[in-house]
């Protein structure tokens, strides 16, 4: 584990990124306007299946924002990986960091369990990954200030 | 309609935490006096989002904190500049909290050089 987080922090593109001056600030912008997008489209789901927007028909609104945050989920996995590659053994040494990863895991299968279980109880669902989510993000916003 | 505004009000505002506190950015987690610190090197590493060294200070470590990676080089200071084991000392604002052996240095003083992370924070003598 810590020579592979050891040689991670070693590979050519990291090493860049490590002392970029413009890289790493672009790589953690883009991770916060993924991470704005995902939350975002995320709550909105969750309230239309709370009851709320009624007006609009449920699968115009899941289809398109689905589409969004499943995108920014990706853009805020990849620059998060990335932001994580600079000081890999540091941030794996972190039970914060942890905490926050497991609250993407559960949020993930909540989501799964979501699409598979058919009739399942939608707004329990709704209100798990409500909750989830916020606290993923607030999770990681501690982090980029206890390092 | 009032309840739904409202509703959407509340779901907003809890995911809107702004919690200042805990940061490690700046200076608000520090102490107003410059302290000293001196110790050996155990790990530098100068790089994003900001320079780190950690000193053992009799047997104690500390997380000294330098500035982002472009300031830190520009005074000189890369991480060939210390390694593990060297003597080294910092001065800067130590953690509010007594018991966290952190510090945000101003000035790093190794090899019988100074360099100044934060001039405009360093005393002038």
């Amino acid at each position: 584990m810590e020579e592979a987080l050891g040689a991670i922090e070693q590979l050519g593109v990291v090493q860049a990124l490590k002392t970029s001056f413009f890289a790493y600030p672009v790589v953690n912008a883009l991770h916060i306007l993924a991470i704005g997008a995902l939350v975002t489209t995320v709550i909105l789901m969750d309230l239309k299946l709370l009851g709320l927007f009624d007006e609009m028909p449920e699968p115009h609104f899941i289809r398109l924002l689905r589409r969004i945050a499943l995108g920014a989920f990706v853009v805020a996995s990849a620059t998060g990986l990335a932001l994580f590659s600079v000081r890999a053994s540091e941030y794996a040494a972190m039970p914060l960091f942890w905490a926050k990863m497991g609250l993407i895991g559960l949020a993930a299968l909540n989501f799964i369990a979501f699409i598979t279980i058919r009739n399942g109880p939608r707004r329990v669902f709704a209100l798990v990954s409500i909750t989830l989510w916020p606290l993923a993000l607030l999770a990681g916003r501690f982090l980029g200030f206890v390092l | 309609m009032r309840l739904r505004t409202l509703l959407l009000s509340i779901a907003l505002a809890t995911m809107a935490p702004a919690l200042p506190a805990l940061a490690h950015h700046g200076w608000t987690w520090a102490v107003d006096e410059l302290s000293e610190l001196t110790g050996t090197v155990k790990a530098v590493y100068v790089g994003n989002p900001h320079a780190t060294l950690d000193l053992d200070v009799d047997g104690v470590v500390w997380h000294v904190e330098l500035a982002p990676p472009g300031p830190t080089m520009a005074t000189g200071f890369t991480e060939e500049t210390v390694k593990p084991g060297d003597q080294v000392t910092a001065i800067g604002n130590r953690s509010k909290d007594p018991n966290e052996t952190r510090m945000k240095a101003v000035r790093i003083t190794a090899g019988g050089k100074n360099y100044d992370i934060y001039p405009a924070r360093v005393p002038q003598d």
